[in-house]
């Protein structure tokens, strides 16, 4: 087997450091374990793809999540007719679940399946600035990665923070 | 519950374990996709100029064998070799406006946006660039073998063709009826195209669009 390559070393890092932010917006634009490991191996190869022009104008994080939310909008949108083909065979709350330590894994579990399930039904637009915003991504890396301005980056989180509240509305109901 | 609490439990995802090891996998996956997107734009490119470049040797050869009278097919050959290089213009010019996914999500949506317009106003005019063309350089094709062998075919064979009627069925069909139904029947499913494919995505960009003007 050859030796990794300096491009392969850095995805490699990237992977174990950045993971996450895949898995999150894997798990937000798809609705079903096969769709969300075809996104997750789109957004993989748009990741090895595009990784030469990295210029480290942003922070990786950053740049990350902009092929990941291109890829994963395009995706959503594009390949309509490849998404039918896949067939619905899990639901995406079975996937197997990246967090944390038993103690309060059930909790965390029931408010993290309702809070993905809020994001899904939101437009693809404000689940990109939903992500950012749980992630703590200042507004000035928020406007970086959606291209909008600074000055009204507040004004679309007000809007999708609004939004995301209605659809939790019930399930706030059950965790209170 | 509060944004803090939601902030609290997504922060608390992990990221998956193993993630590392996709890097061989994807590797492949990469190297083959590539090999195989390769060969496949090899294939569209090639046999598009392959045969736009084999017609025009053809009527080339056809032109060589008429001598003098063969001249009209100078037009056809042009105007097939004309449609080839719209061909070659849009594909170089589609390789040079590719975005990649490191833009920004409003500049990626402007692109799309503009290629799906581009490619809209490009099917939308298949008349103009291609249909056109290549229904002129067959009628200049056919009229010059027409002429041609009316000048060196014996005094009444045309007339003693068109006595017969399966040939003169066939001739009739053809020239009235098959060439101008495969003309439409192409003009028509890229219009299909349009309107059931394209436009609805242009719409929706469109849609995501006004909402993002709507928020800035």
């Amino acid at each position: 087997m050859s030796p990794p390559t300096a491009h392969e070393s850095v995805f490699r890092a990237w992977l174990a450091e950045y993971g996450g932010i895949i898995a999150k917006v894997t798990r937000s634009y798809a609705h079903s374990v096969p769709e969300a490991e075809d996104l997750r191996q789109e957004i993989l190869l748009q990741l090895w793809t595009s990784m030469p022009s990295f210029r480290q104008e942003s922070s990786p994080s950053t740049w990350i999540y902009r092929v990941c939310l291109n890829t994963a909008m395009s995706w959503l949108r594009g390949d309509g007719r490849r998404r039918r083909r896949i067939e619905p065979r899990a639901d995406l709350s079975e996937m197997p679940e990246p967090s944390a330590s038993p103690a309060d894994a059930a909790g965390s579990k029931d408010l993290l399946d309702q809070l993905y399930g809020a994001i899904h039904a939101m437009p693809e637009f404000d689940r990109a600035l939903v992500l950012l915003t749980l992630d703590g991504f200042p507004y000035r890396d928020i406007a970086d990665i959606t291209g909008i301005t600074e000055n009204h980056v507040g004004v679309a989180l007000t809007r999708a923070r609004k939004r995301l509240a209605e659809l939790l509305k019930g399930a706030t109901h059950e965790l209170e | 519950m509060n944004w803090s609490d939601l902030e609290y439990v997504w922060k608390r995802q992990a990221p998956p374990a193993g993630a590392s090891a996709d890097v061989d996998v994807l590797r492949r996956n990469f190297e083959a996709s590539h090999r195989k997107t390769a060969a496949a734009l090899a294939v569209r490119d090639y046999s598009e100029a392959a045969a736009g470049l084999l017609s025009s040797a053809v009527f080339a050869y056809t032109w060589w064998r008429l001598g003098r009278d063969g001249w009209p097919f100078a037009i056809t050959i042009a105007l097939i070799l004309g449609v080839s290089a719209v061909f070659c213009r849009e594909r170089i010019r589609s390789h040079r406006r590719r975005v990649g996914p490191a833009v920004s999500l409003l500049a990626k949506l402007d692109a799309d946006i503009a290629e799906l317009r581009h490619q809209r106003r490009l099917i939308f005019s298949i008349t103009t660039w291609y249909l056109a063309p290549l229904a002129a350089s067959w009628a200049v094709a056919v009229a010059t073998l027409a002429v041609h062998s009316a000048r060196h075919a014996p005094p009444g064979f045309f007339i003693d063709l068109m006595k017969n009627p399966a040939t003169a069925s066939f001739i009739i069909a053809y020239f009235l009826v098959c060439a101008p139904l495969c003309f439409w029947w192409a003009w028509r499913m890229n219009r299909t195209a349009v309107l059931e494919r394209l436009d609805p995505r242009i719409e929706e960009l469109e849609k995501l669009r006004r909402d993002l003007s709507i928020s800035q």
